[in-house]
């Protein structure tokens, strides 16, 4: 076990810089502090315009590579799992890298929502209702402001997360290959929808040193240690520049964990007394699995955010546990609804995935 | 053998801290894969990817990696080997690793000198069961192999 001082974290912030230069800080800082070399650490970030995929994703399944190619957007790919998303200075990028034993648990999913509650609390302090909600998003009222995704090495974990200060949900929909754009003419209020922005809930853009430093004391005060800023060591400077000789690298964007399964999308319209429901369902065939649902439609439903979270507690769900899923759903909350109930819901999505073995045997 | 219902096998070989078991096969590769330890403080995995076959790995670079929630990580790797082949029924469907971490085996590597070399620095038998449960105990790691 490295001697770190347990009590303290190093602020460090990186300013603005290229894709590929935060993903090398990321692999050099998470090495070096499984080595044992660095301190605890919250870095903020801002990133030139760029699309970043997951560690797992492939490029051109999740990104609109030559339209980022015509604007001078870059493409990187990230250490950390999770979804492809778009960056640009308008967002502020925040991370952690912590051990184990700091953390007091190696459960995975409690380590995020820690993580997430105590960023979600400095967000709260500079005056907007943020959330954390399960799977790994802050959100406020029902709409994400920060997504997040972390990497492991050993006893060390790097966890990191956006936090939306201005955000073109247009830009988004351009680089990103999200499959709601599909789904209705309505898209991009859809999208707009989902997800949310500081400058637009507090009326005006906040001072980003004044968010950097409300979202570091919240995290210093949770973790109960003092956080102070201080500069980047000699060996993790070398680490950086040995990773990013490998990153910044059309072999490390463009790698590819295995042949695609594409996960196309299939719609259908649900019609029932409560109203009209449209549901895309991303499927991959190959693993029978559900990847992500879109559900948009007239119908009434209390609390709003109910649909939003029942799309993030159906993401990477196996089709055969869909309805039993769905069915926990609502058992486990109070759901005001008009004239619908669960059974509506399963049987909308059970036509978009009728639709997709439908597709799929034709093709 | 379980432990706080986590599943231990004997005759497997561990590291120290019981996150990858290694079986010795009769053509002298080595069969790596997750510990039910592992696999209930990763919770469900979504995908997993195992490096090239020929590719060398030496001590420290993972012979895969594997994504959870929004997790990234490497499948830590002690010894020095070669890629044989990894397991396509789990890179098709990783939830495997979690349904049953001891059948859903992940990669086939060949150790450079040897697997009674490699196997020398893993645990086994009564020793590795002790230190199993040790672990589970001291981490409260209840494991669960339905899938979440």
């Amino acid at each position: 076990m490295p001697d770190r001082d347990q009590n303290r974290l190093r602020i460090l912030d990186t300013g603005l810089r290229p894709a590929a230069e935060n993903m090398a800080f990321n692999r050099a800082l998470l090495e070096c502090h499984q080595e044992g070399h660095s301190p605890h650490t919250l870095r903020f970030l801002q990133f030139e315009p760029c699309a970043l995929v997951g560690f797992h994703q492939n490029v051109d399944q999740e990104i609109h590579a030559d339209y980022c190619r015509e604007q001078g957007i870059a493409i990187q790919r990230r250490i950390t799992g999770g979804g492809a998303i778009y960056f640009d200075a308008t967002q502020l990028g925040w991370e952690l890298y912590l051990d184990k034993q700091f953390l007091g648990t190696a459960d995975m999913g409690r380590i995020a929502e820690r993580i997430c509650t105590a960023a979600a609390e400095g967000m709260q302090k500079l005056g907007v209702d943020a959330r954390f909600r399960p799977r790994n998003d802050i959100e406020v009222d029902g709409r994400k402001i920060s997504g997040t995704g972390g990497a492991f090495d050993g006893d060390s974990i790097l966890y990191q997360g956006t936090l939306l200060i201005e955000f073109d949900v247009e830009d988004m929909l351009r680089i990103l290959r999200i499959p709601a754009e599909k789904l209705s003419d309505k898209a991009i209020e859809s999208a707009r929808d989902r997800v949310a922005n500081m400058a637009t809930l507090l009326g005006q853009t906040p001072d980003l040193d004044y968010v950097k430093r409300t979202i570091a004391e919240s995290i210093a005060r949770e973790f109960a240690v003092e956080a102070a800023p201080a500069d980047l060591l000699p060996e993790e400077d070398a680490a950086f520049r040995e990773a990013l000789a490998e990153i910044d690298s059309d072999e490390w964007v463009y790698q590819r964990n295995r042949p695609a399964t594409d996960a196309p999308l299939h719609e259908a319209v649900y019609r029932c007394d409560g109203g009209l429901m449209r549901v895309g369902a991303a499927v991959d065939p190959e693993r029978s699995h559900l990847k992500q649902l879109w559900i948009t439609g007239d119908v009434f439903v209390k609390p709003t955010r109910t649909i939003a979270d029942l799309e993030a507690s159906l993401k990477d769900t196996p089709v055969a546990e869909m309805e039993d899923r769905v069915r926990a759903f609502f058992g486990e909350r109070e759901v005001e609804m008009l004239q619908l109930t669960p059974d509506d819901f399963v049987a909308a999505i059970r036509a978009a995935l009728v639709q997709a073995e439908a597709e799929e045997a034709a093709e | 053998m379980d432990c706080n219902g986590c599943e231990f096998h004997p005759e497997l070989f561990y590291d120290d801290e019981y996150q990858i078991w290694l079986r010795r096969e009769d053509d002298d590769t080595l069969t790596v894969g997750m510990t039910d330890l592992s696999q209930t403080i990763a919770g469900k995995i979504i995908h997993v990817r195992v490096r090239r076959p020929g590719t060398r790995r030496p001590p420290g670079k993972p012979v895969a990696t594997i994504e959870s929630g929004k997790w990234a990580g490497p499948i830590p790797n002690f010894i020095d080997c070669k890629i044989v082949e990894g397991n396509e029924e789990v890179l098709e469907n990783p939830v495997l690793l979690n349904s049953d971490p001891y059948n859903a085996w992940i990669a086939r590597v060949e150790a450079t000198n040897g697997a009674d070399a490699a196997l020398a620095e893993f645990v086994t038998g009564d020793k590795a069961h002790e230190g199993y449960c040790r672990r589970a105990r001291e981490d409260d790691i209840e494991c669960q192999r339905k899938l979440r």
